[in-house]
């Protein structure tokens, strides 16, 4: 079968072009980062203590002396690569199940549901402080209920796209051909669901890169002097009186990058159409179409066709 | 028409037009119509021709987009074309009230409807919340509505479409206005339902002497409420006069051919008549007469330069080089036997 | 006189105002009735972390000299840590409805009371947030959709863009920037209760307040904006036009009324976000409130501490959404009237 990726025709908007140059470049920094870092972030030098930027320090200095844009090349990767960990539970778990709900029974589905609804109510710093409350401090811990609080998310959406084309009349007479449930969702039902997840991920990493941030900036799941973007932010509120610009420096780039994110699933969202990733609130609960008729079914599938 | 307006009129349309698409066409072409006091006055012709314009242009409340190019509007004789909002919005209540198609829609969905009705005259009328609801439930069994008392405290979606009609007609006649306009009031109600609500207009006007300006599409109900009527074509005016004179004796071939599709319907099986062909674009420029392209009678002078309104009385005038022809009239007459038979 | 309506399409048969009521009862109690169930498992969910932790509080509070197997088995069935989960949950459940919420492993005090020591603060700047987001929103939103496409509207739908990619705190270290620490007129940490003059408790709770209120205040205008734009399109606008009301009137009760709703669910919905921002708001601007007692307990472990603390907050969430559910019946009468 054809594989139609969404990829090339997303680049086309000059917003998604300048974001995934963004994204590449983060990514890049998070591998690299602490390799190309131009002085050891962990290196303090008492004698430069909260200096503006010069040659010898691109983005200045912090309240140990140390280079700041070599702590936050260097922290790029316990930052982000947390907020990719996250991100990778919630796709993991929450879009298989997601679509398997739809298969799976309807006692399953309420109950599904009702979990979802209960783990959206509170937002993730409460959870990660109790994880951490209960299993110590570390950025596992902190990564976890970050990751987990993410699956509802996905849940929902793929659960609300698969409901939508999985009773699709190819779908049916793909089954009736005597293909497997299995092979029908991989076949037809992934393919026309992947756009919903692609939106779904770039917010959800919008997201859990301002949840890392939040807690790194917090204290919770990092062990200073390890740099996180979070952590360089909190410091610099000790001494805002000496360095009122400073927190400015983070705190752009944790802007630039969840903008990224955005202005990504933005673009992801007017090219697959209307409809995708517009079903996060925990009040809005997918109706289930009943397709009765064929009208109501061509339709939604001419829809998807020219998107 | 020249001269002094007559003591009692109350609406006036001068050579009105209306630009729309923010003056990229013009939709309403050079009408002219008036209305007395205790008059009702019947604006017929099809989606598109211009009388819901000319309506919503005559209350001062054209959508966006739509502006009034030419041409005067006059309430009580007063120049009311280029009117600011806020005496427009003195006028509306007190000075002409209106009523739309579907009713359900021109309320609050959230308020009961009389708690709707009672704010006009609350605000309007400085009545007290006591007078008003008293007030109000007296205007609600004046439009005849049964339990006045309980419709009160009911909301648009517990009503049926004749009984929010009577809603509509009592707040818009609750501040004692002289002129009503009601654009298809009936055209959404069962013919049951809408013979009560012709009756109830004929009331207010025998009551409170009321000018109505009456816009429908539907001549058997022109024929019963109006006494006069305006006849629109393409956002022109193509005929009007007095609504027994243009039943029986249409002069422009368009009312002929409206007449003769209002006698589908009738029990003896007739083919259906259809008027060939569709209406100009709005806002086209056609050169000549504008319904020259699907005319039966039309001939070469009419597509050569633009038809004015002939008298062909005092009161009656059509828009038809032809309108003099006695071949026209004798087309006439299947039409308007079926009508009155009706 | 025309012959009158008998019947009454789709039939209330009660008095109309009796019947409406007991509809909209009927709702917010099935909104209740999904809420609770939600609300004890999120509890138990935190609860069980606790529980199920590797450490192990007896040894803890007994220090490690006096951790002795036999004192800390003692402990444990004091303090009831030998049964199974579900019977300890709901002990703790049942204890917490009536106010106990057990007692801090460490400083042995009472967890209600370092909470209430603690409520005033966080209420204050919450509901301060909550006000100036529904004015600062409401504000937005409405003036973007009255003068749609114009200048105010296009900044307003900017000014909102750019929020949603900044965070609470750092709205709310820019606020202490520009405010405080550049201009010195407010003061950048401290809380001073109502008790010690209300000019310097507004003093202190004004930017926190606004660093929480400002995301939620875009998301607010958004919506409120979209909706109203709908709105004002309807012809019942209209119909209020031709009856000679005036334009405020109509524009207050008639088009807001109607479109506040989706806006009004979007502030319910992004409550806990503002909860979550008034902890960073407790650390930026040196708060003395929940969150900070919040990660203190969890620094050392406190579980009694952090679980009576999520219950709070938990609660306050489900008020909150109970409020919102409530007055969006006040509002609505009619099913399809919502935001429309």
């Amino acid at each position: 079968m054809r594989r139609r990726t969404a990829r090339p025709s997303v680049l086309r908007l000059p917003s998604a072009r300048i974001a995934v140059a963004i994204l590449a470049l983060i990514l890049f920094l998070a591998i690299f980062g602490s390799a190309l870092a131009p002085q050891n972030p962990l290196a303090i030098d008492a004698g430069a203590l909260y200096k503006g930027p010069s040659l010898h320090h691109l983005l200045g200095t912090d309240y140990l002396g140390r280079d700041v844009l070599s702590r936050l090349m260097a922290g790029t990767r316990l930052s982000v690569l947390t907020a990719v960990e996250a991100v990778g539970i919630g796709l993991v778990i929450g879009a298989p199940l997601g679509v398997a709900t739809v298969f799976l029974g309807r006692w399953f589905d309420f109950t599904a549901n009702r979990v979802a609804d209960a783990l959206m109510t509170l937002p993730s710093i409460f959870f990660a402080v109790a994880v951490t409350a209960a299993l110590g401090n570390g950025l596992v811990q902190a990564m976890l209920p970050v990751g987990i609080l993410l699956i509802p998310g996905f849940f929902r959406v793929t659960r609300a796209a698969t409901l939508e084309f999985g009773r699709a009349q190819y779908v049916e007479a793909a089954e009736l051909l005597g293909g497997s449930k299995l092979y029908v969702i991989r076949a037809h039902v992934l393919r026309k669901v992947l756009p919903t997840i692609a939106v779904t991920t770039a917010m959800s990493a919008a997201g859990a890169l301002l949840a890392v941030s939040f807690l790194t900036f917090l204290g919770i799941g990092v062990q200073p002097p390890a740099p996180t973007w979070g952590g360089v932010l909190s410091s610099d509120l000790d001494y805002l009186n000496l360095a009122p610009w400073a927190p400015f420096i983070p705190g752009a780039l944790i802007a630039i990058t969840v903008g990224a994110l955005n202005a990504l699933a933005d673009a992801y969202r007017d090219r697959a159409g209307a409809g995708t990733g517009a079903l996060l609130s925990p009040v809005a609960d997918p109706v289930i179409k009943t397709h009765s008729t064929l009208q109501a079914l061509e339709a939604a599938d001419d829809r998807q066709t020219a998107a | 028409m020249t001269g002094k307006p007559p003591h009692d009129e109350v609406l006036a349309l001068e050579d009105l037009h209306v630009t729309v698409h923010d003056g990229a066409a013009t939709a309403v072409r050079g009408a002219s119509l008036s209305v007395a006091a205790g008059e009702i006055v019947g604006l017929v012709g099809e989606s598109g021709s211009g009388k819901t314009l000319t309506c919503r242009a005559a209350l001062g409340v054209l959508p966006k987009g739509c502006a009034v190019g030419r041409g005067t509007i006059s309430f009580e004789r007063q120049d009311v074309t280029d009117l600011p909002r806020r005496d427009w919005e003195r006028l509306h209540g007190t000075g002409m009230g209106a009523v739309f198609q579907d009713p359900a829609s021109y309320l609050n969905p959230n308020l009961t409807v009389g708690s709707q009705l009672a704010e006009v005259l609350r605000v309007k009328q400085r009545l007290s919340r006591r007078q008003a609801h008293r007030t109000s439930v007296e205007l609600l069994a004046a439009v005849g509505l049964h339990r006045p008392d309980r419709v009160f405290h009911q909301i648009p979606a517990e009503l049926s479409g004749g009984m929010l009609q009577r809603v509509m007609i009592a707040i818009a006649i609750s501040c004692g206005p002289r002129l009503l306009i009601a654009d298809e009031a009936t055209t959404a109600l069962d013919v049951t339902i809408q013979a009560e609500i012709i009756e109830l207009l004929r009331d207010l006007r025998d009551q409170r002497g009321l000018a109505v300006l009456f816009v429908s599409h539907d001549l058997a109900v022109i024929r019963e409420l109006c006494d006069r009527v305006v006849v629109f074509y393409a956002g022109e005016v193509v005929e009007s006069g007095p609504v027994g004179e243009i039943i029986e004796r249409p002069r422009h071939p368009y009312t002929q051919a409206l007449l003769r599709v209002a006698s589908v319907g009738d029990f003896q099986r007739r083919e259906l008549q259809v008027i060939p062909g569709q209406p100009p674009r709005v806002g086209a420029d056609i050169a000549g007469c504008r319904f020259a392209a699907r005319c039966p009678a039309a001939i070469e002078a009419c597509r050569s330069r633009a038809v004015s309104l002939a008298p062909l009385s005092p009161v009656h005038q059509a828009r038809c080089v032809r309108v003099t022809d006695p071949e026209l009239s004798a087309a006439a007459s299947p039409g308007a036997a079926e009508l009155a038979a009706r | 006189m025309a012959v009158a309506e008998l019947t009454v399409a789709g039939g209330a048969p009660a008095a109309p105002r009796r019947h409406r009521a007991r509809s909209a009862a009927s709702r917010i109690g099935t909104g209740l009735a999904v809420l609770i169930p939600i609300l004890v498992l999120s509890s138990f969910i935190t609860y069980s972390l606790g529980a199920l932790s590797n450490s192990n509080p007896a040894a803890t509070i007994l220090g490690q000299d006096s951790a002795t197997p036999a004192a800390v088995a003692h402990l444990d069935q004091v303090l009831g840590l030998n049964k199974p989960l579900l019977v300890q949950y709901w002990d703790w459940l049942s204890q917490a409805v009536r106010g106990n919420l057990g007692v801090s492993y460490f400083t042995q005090i009472p967890v209600s009371q370092s909470i209430a020591q603690r409520l005033p603060v966080d209420l204050s700047i919450a509901i301060g947030a909550v006000i100036l987001a529904t004015a600062i929103g409401g504000t937005a939103g409405t003036v973007a959709a009255i003068r749609r496409g114009g200048w105010i509207d296009r900044g307003v739908t900017l000014a909102c863009s750019a929020m949603s990619t900044l965070p609470a705190f750092v709205v709310g270290i820019i606020l202490v920037v520009v405010f405080a620490v550049g201009a010195h007129w407010l003061p950048a940490n401290g809380y001073v209760g109502p008790a010690g003059g209300v000019g310097p408790w507004l003093a202190h709770i004004i930017l926190p307040s606004l660093a929480l209120a400002l995301p939620v205040a875009a998301d607010v205008a958004r919506q409120l904006r979209t909706s109203l734009v709908s709105v004002l399109e309807q012809n019942y606008i209209t119909g209020a036009r031709v009856r000679g009301l005036p334009y405020r009137r109509i524009l207050v009760r008639h088009a807001l009324r109607n479109a506040a709703g989706p806006a009004l669910t979007v502030l319910g919905n992004d409550f806990p976000i503002m909860l979550a921002g008034a902890v960073a708001a407790e650390a930026v601007f040196s708060l003395p409130g929940l969150g900070q007692l919040l990660l203190e307990a969890a620094q050392t472990r406190d579980i009694p501490v952090v679980q009576g603390v999520l219950l709070v907050v938990s609660a306050f969430v489900i008020v909150i959404n109970l409020l919102v559910n409530a007055t969006l019946s006040l509002l609505y009468r009619s099913t399809d009237g919502v935001g429309a």
